[in-house]
């Protein structure tokens, strides 16, 4: 939703060219494009995302182009990600923001997408001890959404631990760290992670939090920003004498942490916000970090308070609006900005010269309230979560950071609150309007069908089975074969028999009433049925992820109660296969003597049928056969007829609303 | 792999609209799966009382002689014990075909590698099937039952019901196992007696001139003739 309204006017623009190909030479390679104000180039990691997955995919940009039609294409070479080929991790562990690049040929490696589908950049690090790899350092390690020192052979469906020369046709140094971008790189990440690429705040942001993280790096960095705040203030000193007071500060702070150690750094944060907050009256969001720890217990400052402290985003948002206002005032400041900051939010800095231009300096809420659409979108895009946001942030300043678990509630507590308060302040009006959209933006996240179903099932509500939202995307790939994975699901005990399902469902049917009924993926297979098989019960052999996952659904079918639709409840429990022991089958006949004769010919032969004919031993023998198989044909129908009618009335004992 | 690379292109300008017509498409196209499973399974025959011992080229083979026999898959036997018989879904080229199996092998007797329990054919049913597609417009509901729910008590007799009726299939099985050995068994030993007998007969008229027939003949002074 947010997003669709992002695309409309998303903005696009190719940048260096590499060459043309193509039949016609009507296709033309790019280097580098712009898209959404943020520039990618080739090798760059970005995020995919597809509706209906709940994380995006990840994956490596290895050719950018547009065909004769002006569409434009992305060829993506992919991340997996440990849970997507856990069937062939084996007991391999992988670390929680580990990556496995697809290597080797096959389905799976890479494929092309329209450049559309991209939402964000990625931070990707290599961790390859490789001597060829930059060795990343340990700010850059922590900054990184993903890392990645393994691969993974999609064809043969192994784990490498070593990335081959070549991948997808790419060579290997374009796939270990870039050493000459990296320095930039540092930069991008920040503005694009960290602020989800919202240029406008990067300004006042960086000169405060970012710098403390990794100080050496971000020197020059604060040096452009404290430039352009510098401007800020002498554009902005004729306008108001709160908003001068406020960007005084601004431009003090950075001047003064360029020079200083980072220590000195984190309290010129702190008075940064004093100062804002002395500055300006509207500016309450910014209360200061550490008065806030201690006075949490009241009401009212906790509203204002929290927010600004216990998230990075939080305070970054009270900063923009600080600096909305100065930005207001002036246009030129802020392309001197864009410029300064590499990676400007482009489109959001239109949005708000046109808004400088539409609304009075002081009247600047609506304005305000587009660039947070604006900022929301780019969050979601960017698919960074909330938690990885503050502990990202938890390095720099751990005072700021204790309440990061709590942060939802209280969100939701404040939002309560502020529907009450009557909203005179700009600013209040602005924060929890973003917080809704915050949390809209993360629930969805957590799982979408999680949360509605955890609900129906406290009401005990009918839900109707759909597909589950996280399908293993390993189905990429041709599994294991069954038997296998189910011999060593029977040896960790995970192997769960389901009774009494509709015969005709399908396996994936199974699986998503597994999801639904008890929040776990599994892999389910249901039992072919044969003639001699019940056709009042179903049966599937479930395969789930942990042991404990499997007796919980065990116990809880036996003690509850699963009913599915037509008015069957679902049985389960542990099984065990039978073991494998040669099968013996009564009925076929050999005379010892002419046993060995008979042995070679069945091996030479395929040919070893025929239909008996009256008048011979064998057909006498097979009418003795046949009738025997009526005889249980005849039991079997009789059983099932008897099973039938008891379960009818059962079932017709049941009452629906 | 390509409808990876179609559904990643999340950003779709035309919204809703494009997904009413994907939905719309999409249980189009599940009708016409499920249209070619129903074809694919009417020409299709079960075939159990299989020996362990056959194997595809061997079904193949079997029932090639009433039409082109498409493919031929053996029904895993997973929870089921090892010595039930095998049984096999054999795909012919049409329906026609599938019937001339069906006919014949209710007919005759019909041996594949060995004798003289012969396999017996019927019409495939969709339960057989592992990779049936679903059923088109089904939709399957679920929801846990309150204990003081009138319906629970109700849904654990069944649950305790489908125990017992596994535990009788159970039982039946055994049962009818143990009756097929009982009949393996005495048909082998009216074999091995048969068997012994015509042996007999054969010991009697040896060709070499020197069984107890030609012994007798001599003494009789009469004259057999050999064929």
């Amino acid at each position: 939703m947010v997003e669709a309204d992002g695309v409309e006017n998303l903005e696009f623009e190719w940048g260096k060219k590499r060459g043309v190909g193509g039949k016609k030479k009507d296709v033309q390679f790019y280097e580098t494009f712009t898209y959404d104000g943020v520039e990618y180039s080739l090798y760059d990691s970005v995020y995919l995302y597809k509706e209906g997955e709940p994380d995006p995919y990840v994956g490596k940009i290895i050719k950018i182009w547009e065909n004769s039609d002006k569409t434009k294409k992305v060829k993506i070479l992919w991340f997996f990600r440990p849970c997507e080929i856990q069937n062939f991790l084996g007991n391999e562990d992988s670390a929680e923001n580990e990556l496995f690049l697809a290597s080797g040929e096959g389905v799976g490696l890479a494929n092309v997408n329209p450049l559309e589908a991209i939402s964000g950049k990625c931070n990707v690090v290599c961790t390859s001890k490789d001597s060829r790899n930059p060795q990343p350092s340990d700010e850059e390690l922590q900054a990184a959404d993903f890392i990645f020192c393994r691969a993974f052979d999609v064809g043969n469906h192994r784990i490498l631990d070593k990335i081959e020369e070549k991948v997808a046709g790419i060579e290997v140094k374009f796939i270990f760290n870039r050493i000459d971008l990296q320095k930039t790189n540092v930069v991008l990440k920040l503005d694009s992670d960290k602020k989800g690429a919202s240029g406008n705040a990067i300004a006042s942001y960086e000169t405060g939090v970012p710098s403390q993280q990794t100080p050496t790096i971000e020197h020059t960095n604060l040096k452009t920003t404290g430039i352009s705040i510098d401007n800020l203030g002498k554009d902005n000193t004729g306008s108001n004498s709160s908003l001068v007071k406020q960007k005084s500060s601004l431009r003090e702070k950075p001047t003064s942490t360029v020079g200083v150690e980072s220590d000195e750094m984190a309290k010129s944060n702190d008075r940064m916000e004093n100062d804002f907050n002395d500055g300006t009256k509207s500016g309450l969001i910014v209360k200061e970090n550490t008065e806030l720890k201690a006075s949490l217990v009241e009401q009212k400052s906790l509203l204002r308070k929290q927010p600004a402290s216990s998230i990075g985003t939080e305070v970054k948002i009270s900063k923009t609006n600080n600096r909305q206002e100065n930005v207001s005032t002036d246009k030129t400041t802020l392309r001197f900005e864009d410029d300064s900051i590499m990676v400007g939010k482009r489109v959001d800095i239109e949005k708000k010269v046109k808004n400088a231009k539409d609304f009075g300096e002081m009247e600047d809420r609506p304005s305000k309230r587009a660039k947070f659409d604006g900022f929301v979108k780019v969050d979601d895009k960017n698919k960074k979560s909330p938690q990885i946001l503050s502990t990202d942030l938890d390095g720099n300043d751990a005072k700021a950071l204790a309440t990061i678990t709590a942060l939802e509630d209280k969100s939701r507590l404040k939002l309560a609150k502020d529907t009450q308060v009557a909203e005179k302040d700009p600013f209040k009006k602005v924060k929890p309007d973003d917080k809704t959209k915050f949390s809209n933006g993360k629930l969805p996240k957590a799982s979408p069908g999680r949360a509605l179903d955890e609900d129906k099932k406290i009401d005990h509500q009918i839900m109707e089975v759909t597909r589950r939202p996280d399908t293993d995307r390993s189905r990429w790939f041709k599994g294991l074969p069954w038997e296998d994975r189910m011999k060593t699901a029977n040896e960790q005990g995970t192997l769960v028999l389901l009774q009494n399902l509709d015969p005709t469902y399908t396996s994936a049917e199974v699986e998503d009433i597994v999801w639904h009924g008890f929040k776990e993926s599994c892999t389910a297979k249901m039992i072919q049925q044969t003639s001699i098989s019940s056709p009042h019960s179903g049966q599937a052999l479930v395969i789930f992820k942990t042991r404990e996952a499997a007796e919980i659904a065990v116990r809880k079918l036996d003690e509850g109660c699963l009913l599915l639709s037509n008015g069957r409840p679902l049985v389960g429990s542990k099984t065990t296969c039978y073991p494998e022991k040669k099968p013996s089958f009564f009925g076929h006949l050999v005379i010892d003597k002419l046993k060995h004769q008979m042995q070679r010919e069945m091996k030479e032969a395929v040919s070893t049928s025929h239909c008996s004919q009256p008048n011979t031993i064998e057909y006498e023998m097979a009418m003795e056969w046949c009738l025997l198989q009526e005889r249980s044909d005849f039991a079997w129908k009789k059983l099932y007829e008897q099973q039938g009618e008891v379960l009818r009335k059962l079932h017709s004992s049941l009452k629906f609303k | 792999m390509w409808s990876l690379g179609l559904a990643k292109s999340g950003l779709d300008g035309f919204g809703c609209i494009s997904d009413i017509f994907s939905l719309y498409m999409a249980s189009l196209s599940a009708q016409a799966d499920y249209a070619a499973f129903e074809e694919r399974r009417k020409r299709t025959v079960y075939l159990d009382n299989l020996s362990p011992q056959v194997t595809e080229p061997v079904v193949r083979t079997a029932l090639n002689q009433f039409g082109n026999v498409k493919s031929v898959q053996f029904i895993p036997n997973y929870i089921e014990p090892r010595n039930i018989p095998q049984c096999a879904l054999v795909e012919m080229e049409n329906t026609r075909q599938a019937e001339a199996v069906l006919s014949e092998i209710s007919q005759f007797p019909f041996m594949i590698s060995g004798m003289p329990r012969p396999v017996r054919a019927r019409p495939a049913q969709v339960g057989m099937f592992g990779d049936k597609p679903n059923i088109p417009g089904r939709t399957i509901r679920c929801c846990w039952l309150d204990e003081n729910n009138p319906n629970f008590k109700i849904a654990q007799k069944t649950k305790a019901l489908i125990w017992k009726n596994a535990a009788e299939s159970a039982f039946l099985q055994k049962q009818v196992l143990q009756e097929e050995e009982k009949l393996a068994r005495q048909q082998d030993e009216t074999l091995k007696a048969n068997y012994k007998k015509f042996e007999l007969i054969d010991s009697i008229t040896l060709n070499d001139k020197t069984g107890p027939a030609d012994k007798l003949a001599k003494h009789y002074d009469l004259k057999i003739a050999h064929d």
